[in-house]
């Protein structure tokens, strides 16, 4: 397991992010995208029938039930390039709550406004956004508000542009990065002005808390869990 | 400063000097005219109104909306439709624009992509057409757009900033087979519990052109008046666009048995209790009279 170094200890309590470039690399970064493409492909025409019936939302779309689709969407929950932090920052007490595997569409206007997801009262949250293909300036890269994610920051109103927002900082990056944020933290996708979509997985993360997740949830992929520290994970041992 | 009711429509019964289309909701014997609701008005003290153009988008059709406007040209104005296909929808709206109180049109469609990630060329949409000749006359665009349409609207808006544009009823993008009527004659619409809005129609807000009526909240609403189960879709829309590009409006005449155009005239302070009296007053008529135009009185 890599554990955070110092340094990066204390960007995460001061700033409430870091980021890995190359987190995923090689081979491993071709099987995702490879995963990513054929099953975002295949669940494309469904996606836009529930989005003509008015149950999906328009302008992005996650892969349902991912974790059932691939071994490697399962494989980066756990991926050694930070998993380690993710593991030393909830004192080794981590749960998985979610993966969204998304595509977002190019379009004038991000599908999303500044926000923190959670408030101060929750339990450690933590998102890791991996990019599975290059997000270039103004292709959907992700914004964050270093420092936002502390309970003395602020207050943040919400800007009508993503690029007004005071303080912020973006992250355009290679496929295989990984940026891992406090979601406490203000944050946002910026506009997507590019020809193309903005591929990228969040996986979404909280320090432990009883019955927050029960074993049922994770229970169809139980065969891929076989260690203590991955059934504790997936929370699949009640 | 005046309360303006910005959505809602009134017929007469079908006949020759007034065709209009029939169901059974509106069967040809069925009537909602103006009278009743100018009776509705005076009892709770709303000064003016958006007449919306329903059953039927011919010429013909529009015939006794254009005789309310004609008879009560301080107290209204007219939304028209356009119909679908129409080979030459500027004649079609330059006519019913022509000194009649009609200011604008509403559509659901814009004849684009289905598909978010095609390649988009405004000028190819279907509606195109009908966007330029707003932008050069100064029509009003009075839209409640299909779910699968919403992702098209920033183009449109974006090519034509002039556009005033009104997006009806919470800015909410109907899905599918998701409309109905309920047992008190009212349309429903089902919607899923997580606001989808939030990622398109909303989104808009960046659009300083882009305005939003606040109604219909019994249509998509699964508890009684004052719908507190919305009073957070009232809140998103109040931060994203503010007090000064928001409207009230009852949806008459589906609401007159249940809640009441009386209660009606309540539902924003019930729903944004934490308004300003100035704030109030914009989205109660305000803001109808400052963008739609509305006359002295």
């Amino acid at each position: 397991m890599i554990l955070p170094t110092p340094e990066e200890k204390k960007q995460w309590e001061e700033e409430g992010y870091l980021v890995f470039e190359n987190a995923i690399q090689g081979e491993d970064l071709k099987r995702l995208q490879t995963a990513f493409d054929y099953w975002a492909e295949a669940c494309k025409e469904e996606w836009l029938d529930r989005v003509e019936a008015g149950e999906s939302v328009a302008t992005f779309y996650d892969i349902p039930n991912p974790l059932e689709k691939d071994p490697i969407f399962i494989d980066i929950i756990d991926y050694p390039s930070y998993y380690g932090a993710l593991m030393d920052f909830t004192d080794h007490d981590l749960i998985l709550l979610g993966p969204q595997v998304r595509t977002v569409a190019p379009w004038p206007v991000s599908y999303t406004g500044w926000h923190p997801d959670v408030g101060h009262d929750n339990p450690l949250h933590i998102k890791v956004q991996i990019y599975v293909n290059d997000v270039q300036p103004g292709s959907g890269e992700f914004g964050f508000v270093p420092g936002s994610h502390k309970r003395d920051a602020g207050p943040y109103t919400r800007p009508m542009r993503q690029e007004s927002m005071p303080g912020h900082k973006t992250f355009p990056g290679k496929a295989g990065t990984a940026i891992m944020f406090n979601s406490c933290g203000w944050h946002v996708s910026m506009d997507n002005h590019s020809d193309g979509p903005r591929k990228s997985i969040i996986l979404i993360y909280e320090k432990r808390t009883q019955g927050r997740v029960g074993p049922e949830q994770y229970a169809a992929i139980s065969e891929h869990c076989q260690t203590p520290e991955r059934r504790k994970l997936f929370s699949l041992d009640g | 400063m005046p309360r303006i009711d910005a959505h809602l429509h009134v017929f007469t019964k079908a006949s020759a000097e007034f065709p209009r289309e029939i169901s059974d909701v509106w069967p040809a014997e069925r009537e909602e005219p103006v009278e009743k609701l100018l009776d509705e008005m005076e009892k709770h003290r709303i000064d003016q109104a958006v007449l919306v153009q329903m059953a039927g988008a011919s010429i013909a059709n529009h015939r006794y909306l254009l005789r309310c406007l004609k008879a009560y040209p301080n107290r209204f104005l007219g939304i028209g439709l356009v119909p679908e296909g129409h080979p030459n929808p500027a004649d079609h709206m330059a006519e019913l624009t022509d000194n009649t109180g009609i200011i604008g049109f509403r559509f659901s469609t814009f004849g684009g992509p289905r598909d978010i990630f095609a390649k988009m060329d405004v000028r190819e949409f279907e509606a195109y057409p009908i966007w330029k000749c707003a932008a050069e006359r100064d029509y009003v665009l009075w839209l409640y757009p299909n779910a699968i349409n919403a992702h098209l609207l920033p183009y449109l808006i974006q090519e034509f900033p002039q556009v005033r544009v009104v997006l009806n009823h919470l800015a909410v993008c109907p899905g599918k087979g998701k409309f109905s009527w309920d047992a008190f004659g009212r349309p429903q619409i089902q919607v899923t519990g997580y606001n989808l809005t939030m990622h398109t129609t909303y989104r808009l807000a960046r659009y300083e052109n882009v305005n939003v009526h606040l109604s219909g909240q019994y249509a998509f609403s699964t508890e009684e008046f004052p719908y507190k189960d919305l009073a957070g879709w009232h809140r998103g829309l109040l931060t994203g666009f503010g007090a000064k590009r928001l409207m009230w409006a009852t949806d008459f005449p589906w609401i007159l048995e249940e809640p009441g155009y009386g209660k009606l005239t309540t539902v924003i302070e019930e729903l944004l209790p934490d308004l300003s009296e100035a704030e109030l007053a914009d989205i109660m008529g305000g803001n109808a009279k400052r963008i739609l135009r509305f006359p002295d009185l």
